[in-house]
């Protein structure tokens, strides 16, 4: 019985106002790579153009942005305005309340930061555009978008300014603090999304672990949160 | 023997300082129950807790034996107004009620959704979207997902908020009908003529305390022996209120400022003797007017009466 609560809430995510804002967020990798296009300097090496361009920008910011907003919505919003009260007096499994919800979560967020990285690859890297040099990056962004909405799905039923305690780890742990110190890394969804980026782009510094360790830490992280945010949906206070 | 619909023990329910409710115990069956009381009593936190969207600070609050916050299979069996939260904005009205229904497990959810959508006369606006209804129209879109499902218990919290004196008509109806029918409905409302009309039974919370408890007719009864104040205005107000001490009618006389305040324990001797004490006394009546006869003051002389307070 998920599908309904999955189109549900993709309905209701796609219909806000936020999503136009994002929408505006995911443009700007794009339109800084058809600035790049369009003023190319002679000899630039557009790999490396495209490589700062995901590792720098969409990766750490524009998807973990994305998908933290569209996860804490997906049950945010509804917590205040109250409708949360018509999926949660059902006789549904919470844990399958919270896959719906992560999933449409995710798929908002895909349906802005896929056409977003593929345009940007497509501008930037020019006539290099390859699959392998678009295609590894877009599983960075997808796997680690996945992470970002679980986490933050949990967040908002955790607490009630999570949006902000989002983008404190967005910004201060993963933005500055895991880009100098290597075992902080550790603790950041976007270095393990890096690691499948890194598997076609240069990066400057070595990837926080492999394909197969990134991917599975990746999968902890959505599992865990998935499964703590049923157990804070049986828990918590609602309106 | 099968669990009772609702079954509180010694509930109580405190947000930081404030007590919304204090140790409270009852169980709700067959019928429509009525919940009573002012805004702050405790009602909506009574039927949060049973519709296990909170959790009792101390105490037990069991729906047909189970706690709904550990096992949601028992929303089978239960259907939920809330009072402050619309539905879905963005979908039709039949969307809704085919969503509940189907969320609810009914295997026909769309004939089911329709039958609810009729009972509650929504037809014409079914495929209407919800943004656009009226309140009393998206109050009975809350009732159509309630009963979608044909649930054992029903719990709304101020049903009749915003409905026409005729759609308050058909909703009455239709909740002594499910109660008739051996659903266990419960009912809250800060009204008592409202409420005795479809509920046999009451329960009236008065700042988080269950203070009275019983027939409709019981709590009625109560309210009316209350003692009564009057405020009398007449020319001869002194001899008046000596004439008036002799009454049986008449429980206290005060005087201040001219005025005579009565009180009694039967108003309506009273209302017989006062002209008849008047016209003795040559005592022209300016004025006869009740003291604290609003609702308030009736919660307030049963939840002090629980205490074993009033006089």
């Amino acid at each position: 019985m998920i599908l309904p609560v999955y189109r549900l809430t993709l309905r209701a995510l796609l219909l806000q106002r936020r999503t136009i804002m994002l929408a505006v967020v995911v443009l700007a990798p794009v339109a800084t790579s058809l600035i790049y296009a369009l003023a190319r300097p002679g000899g630039s090496d557009t790999v490396d153009f495209y490589s700062g361009i995901v590792q720098k920008l969409f990766v750490p910011a524009v998807a973990a942005l994305v998908a933290l907003v569209f996860g804490v919505s997906a049950f945010g919003d509804e917590r205040e305005d109250g409708t949360i009260l018509y999926l949660v007096a059902t006789p549904q499994p919470r844990l399958e309340l919270v896959v719906a919800k992560v999933a449409a979560a995710w798929t908002a967020s895909l349906v802005l930061l896929v056409p977003s990285l593929v345009l940007s690859g497509l501008l930037g890297l020019g006539s290099a555009a390859s699959l392998r040099l678009i295609g590894w990056p877009l599983v960075g962004v997808v796997l680690a978008s996945l992470a970002y909405c679980a986490a933050s799905s949990w967040l908002s039923l955790k607490t009630r300014r999570p949006v902000v305690i989002g983008v404190i780890y967005i910004l201060l742990w993963e933005g500055s603090v895991a880009t100098y110190a290597a075992s902080a890394a550790k603790l950041s969804i976007s270095a393990y999304g890096s690691a499948f980026v890194a598997h076609a782009l240069p990066q400057s510094a070595p990837p926080v672990a492999g394909l197969v360790p990134s991917a599975l830490v990746l999968a902890a992280v959505v599992v865990l949160a998935a499964w703590g945010a049923a157990r804070s949906l049986a828990r918590t206070e609602l309106p | 023997m099968s669990a009772p619909a609702i079954e509180f023990t010694g509930v109580s329910r405190w947000y930081g300082d404030t007590v919304s409710l204090a140790d409270v115990s009852f169980t709700a069956d067959a019928g429509v129950v009525g919940l009573l009381g002012h805004n702050g009593a405790g009602k909506s936190t009574t039927l949060k807790l049973c519709a296990g969207f909170s959790t009792p600070s101390t105490g037990t609050v069991r729906i047909y034996g189970d706690n709904p916050r550990r096992n949601p299979d028992v929303y089978r069996r239960v259907g939920i107004v809330p009072d402050h939260s619309p539905p879905w904005p963005f979908l039709t009205a039949r969307e809704v009620v085919e969503l509940s229904a189907r969320l609810h497990k009914v295997p026909d959810y769309r004939e089911a959704a329709a039958r609810a959508i009729a009972t509650v006369e929504l037809e014409p606006a079914a495929d209407r979207r919800v943004a656009g209804f009226s309140h009393g129209m998206r109050q009975r879109v809350k009732l159509a997902q309630a009963i979608a499902h044909e649930p054992d218990l029903l719990l709304l919290d101020e049903p009749l908020n915003g409905l026409d004196p005729t759609q308050r008509e058909h909703v009455i109806a239709l909740l002594i009908r499910l109660g008739e029918q051996g659903r266990t409905v419960v009912v809250s409302s800060h009204v008592l003529h409202e409420v005795e009309r479809m509920a046999p039974r009451v329960l009236v919370l008065v700042n988080g305390h269950l203070v009275a408890e019983g027939s409709t007719a019981g709590i009625r009864q109560l309210i009316s022996e209350r003692p009564r104040r009057v405020l009398v205005t007449a020319d001869n107000a002194r001899a008046l209120a000596r004439e008036l001490m002799s009454s049986a009618a008449v429980d206290a006389v005060r005087i201040s400022d001219g005025a005579i305040e009565v009180e009694t324990s039967e108003p309506s001797q009273l209302s017989r003797e006062l002209p008849a004490a008047a016209g003795r006394t040559q005592s022209l009546l300016r004025l006869i007017r009740p003291v604290g006869d609003d609702l308030e003051s009736v919660y307030t002389y049963l939840h002090d009466r629980a205490r074993g307070q009033a006089r």
